[in-house]
């Protein structure tokens, strides 16, 4: 049986009748090829990445698994259509927090058509991709509180500039009211999801190693997904408790293209920058940490 | 003071049909003119502010131009230029080459026009695909004991392909007016690598880039020189010298916080390019 997935932040989405992925109950995700070869293109670089013996194995745990191509009854009830197989990145959570951000201070790329370059150049101007190098594509949060999701608004997320990014970046890891847009987020999870020796930062970091080096592929429009389980970090008492587990993914390849000897420098500069927004919260979050500490030992 | 033109200028301004282009002195000074339309004013602003920032790392300074301030000078109509070291003073016969650094040289502030005329510029040379272009450069051809310069029409034309021959034919020693000839890259070892070759210094300021959010360096350049008599004389005392400097500062703005992304993708390709160099000194190995 297949269904609608939950926990899409970006992309097309299969409800009301369109055409968006599947899933199944054995954690295997089903994308449909879009229409005009960028479907198939995206088949051809997973096949191609899948067997490419250059990829080192460190790094195959940011892709997702590809398991070929599928014919199955397409979400919109236009039939059997040839979908890709993927392991789902999200399954093994119970509520995770996800968030999709695109790398890259450009999406376009060369020998693009002249109606995708203005399409591309105009958001990418319109957002943070071209003043950061990255955007923040859509979000979700699992609210305590409420026990249910909260999804940032996507005309807001498009609008954002550098603090919006900024507080986007440290509300996904916040515990406070995340409807409540008057509230300071909290950054109560920062040092576990994005911290530590298996956080998203050491994660994104092995990834900036390869792309210092990699002439493999140029991923050209791709997102990093920042996934973590919420409900496992409120709920522990004692150190032995399940982690948040964040985990990086990168998806989307319907524009990627071969390197040919460069590296991709477009995504590398980008990451870089996601990285250093990354590096400046955990900071802060240290600060006011010692900060809160020397309080408590002053006697307040 | 005794003003000449300098002898090594592989890019940028030159004087030509009265405007003034950059002077040397004999004390090892540059004096650039201010250029117009507000570039000239935010060049000497960022010397300024580049010069008692106490937030640069003292040893990211040696990549930079040292300033010596602005100065009316005679027979310029008395128009102000910037007074900075002159990066090649030390050098008899300084192989030169001017790279400008990152996939854009256009920036969200600037004015329609100028995005436009750079992002033509932009997507019909390297900078789109390598994330730098090759501006200019110049090598000693000891043969011909003269320096020889390609025209600068055929460097913009440069692929990828164009430009990894161009690193290449930058450190050779083979004749350069023979466009069949191979590039021999007989100085590669000596200029690139080494504790202080290129690349070291690269690295060094790439680890800068990682992390400063001072300034974006919209439209810099790298220049690249080296010393190529000692390397064919044999000295082992003297060694090539080769020295990476940033220059030509007329559209750097504020960082706000953010690192400079679009210079640092770049500069990590231009360090990926060396390096292949350097680990296939044999040009065919690289296909």
């Amino acid at each position: 049986m297949l269904k609608v997935p939950e926990h899409q932040v970006a992309g097309h989405i299969a409800s009301d009748g369109k055409l968006g992925p599947l899933v199944d109950d054995q954690g295997r995700f089903f994308k449909p090829l879009q229409g005009d070869s960028r479907g198939e293109h995206e088949a051809k670089f997973y096949e191609s990445f899948t067997s490419n013996k250059k990829v080192p194995d460190h790094i195959r745990r940011y892709f997702p698994v590809y398991h070929g191509t599928q014919l199955v009854e397409a979400s919109d009830g236009s039939g059997k259509l040839p979908h890709l197989v993927l392991d789902d990145v999200v399954s093994g959570y119970s509520n995770p927090s996800v968030m999709d951000v695109k790398i890259g201070s450009r999406t376009w790329y060369p020998d693009v058509s002249e109606e995708y370059f203005k399409k591309c150049i105009k958001k990418d101007r319109q957002t943070t991709t071209v003043s950061l190098g990255f955007r923040v594509s859509g979000f979700k949060i699992f609210d305590h509180q409420e026990s249910s999701f909260w999804r940032a608004e996507k005309k807001l997320v498009l609008g954002y500039n550098a603090d919006g990014a900024r507080l986007a970046l440290r509300k996904f890891v916040s515990s406070n009211s995340p409807a409540d847009s008057n509230l300071t987020p909290n950054c109560a999870f920062a040092l576990e999801v994005y911290g530590g020796s298996n956080g998203i930062l050491a994660q994104l970091v092995e990834l900036k190693d390869w792309f210092e080096t990699q002439t493999l592929y140029h991923f050209n429009s791709c997102s990093i997904l920042m996934i973590y389980e919420n409900e496992s970090i409120l709920m522990k008492e004692g150190d032995d408790a399940p982690a948040a587990r964040a985990q990086v993914k990168l998806v989307d390849f319907a524009h990627v293209l071969d390197g040919n000897g460069v590296i991709d420098h477009n995504f590398l500069g980008g990451l870089c920058s996601f990285i250093k927004f990354i590096k400046d919260i955990l900071q802060s979050v240290d600060k006011r940490d010692e900060t809160d500490t020397s309080l408590l030992e002053n006697g307040r | 003071m005794q003003l000449k033109a300098p002898e090594h200028q592989v890019a940028g301004h030159i004087a030509k049909d009265g405007k003034p282009g950059p002077l040397v002195d004999d004390k090892g000074r540059f004096f650039k003119p201010l250029q117009g339309d507000s570039r000239g004013e935010i060049e000497v602003k960022f010397y300024e502010s580049f010069s008692s920032n106490t937030e640069v790392p003292e040893h990211i300074r040696r990549y930079f131009p040292v300033y010596h301030g602005t100065q009316a000078v005679e027979g310029s109509d008395e128009a102000a230029m910037i007074v900075l070291e002159n990066l090649l003073a030390d050098y008899s016969k300084p192989s030169v080459m001017d790279v400008k650094m990152g996939t854009r040289t256009w920036y969200p502030e600037a004015s329609e026009e100028y995005i436009q005329k750079c992002l033509r510029k932009d997507t019909g040379t390297t900078t789109v695909s390598a994330g730098f272009r090759i501006s200019g450069f110049e090598v000693y051809d000891h043969k011909e004991s003269s320096f020889w310069k390609p025209e600068r029409k055929l460097l913009r034309r440069l692929d990828v392909d164009g430009a990894r021959l161009t690193l290449r034919k930058f450190v050779s020693s083979n004749s350069f007016s023979d466009i069949g000839s191979k590039p021999d890259s007989a100085f590669a070892s000596s200029v690139y690598s080494g504790s202080h070759g290129i690349l070291t210094q690269l690295l060094e300021l790439k680890t800068w880039f990682e992390s400063q959010t001072l300034y974006h360096f919209n439209s810099c350049s790298i220049l690249m020189v080296y010393e190529n008599e000692s390397i064919l004389k044999g000295n082992d005392g003297d060694d090539a010298r080769p020295k990476v400097k940033l220059v030509d500062f007329a559209h750097v703005l504020d960082g706000n916080g953010v690192i400079d992304h679009n210079f640092l993708g770049g500069l990590c390709s231009f360090i990926n390019f060396i390096r292949d160099i350097l680990q296939s000194p044999d040009e065919s190995a690289e296909s």
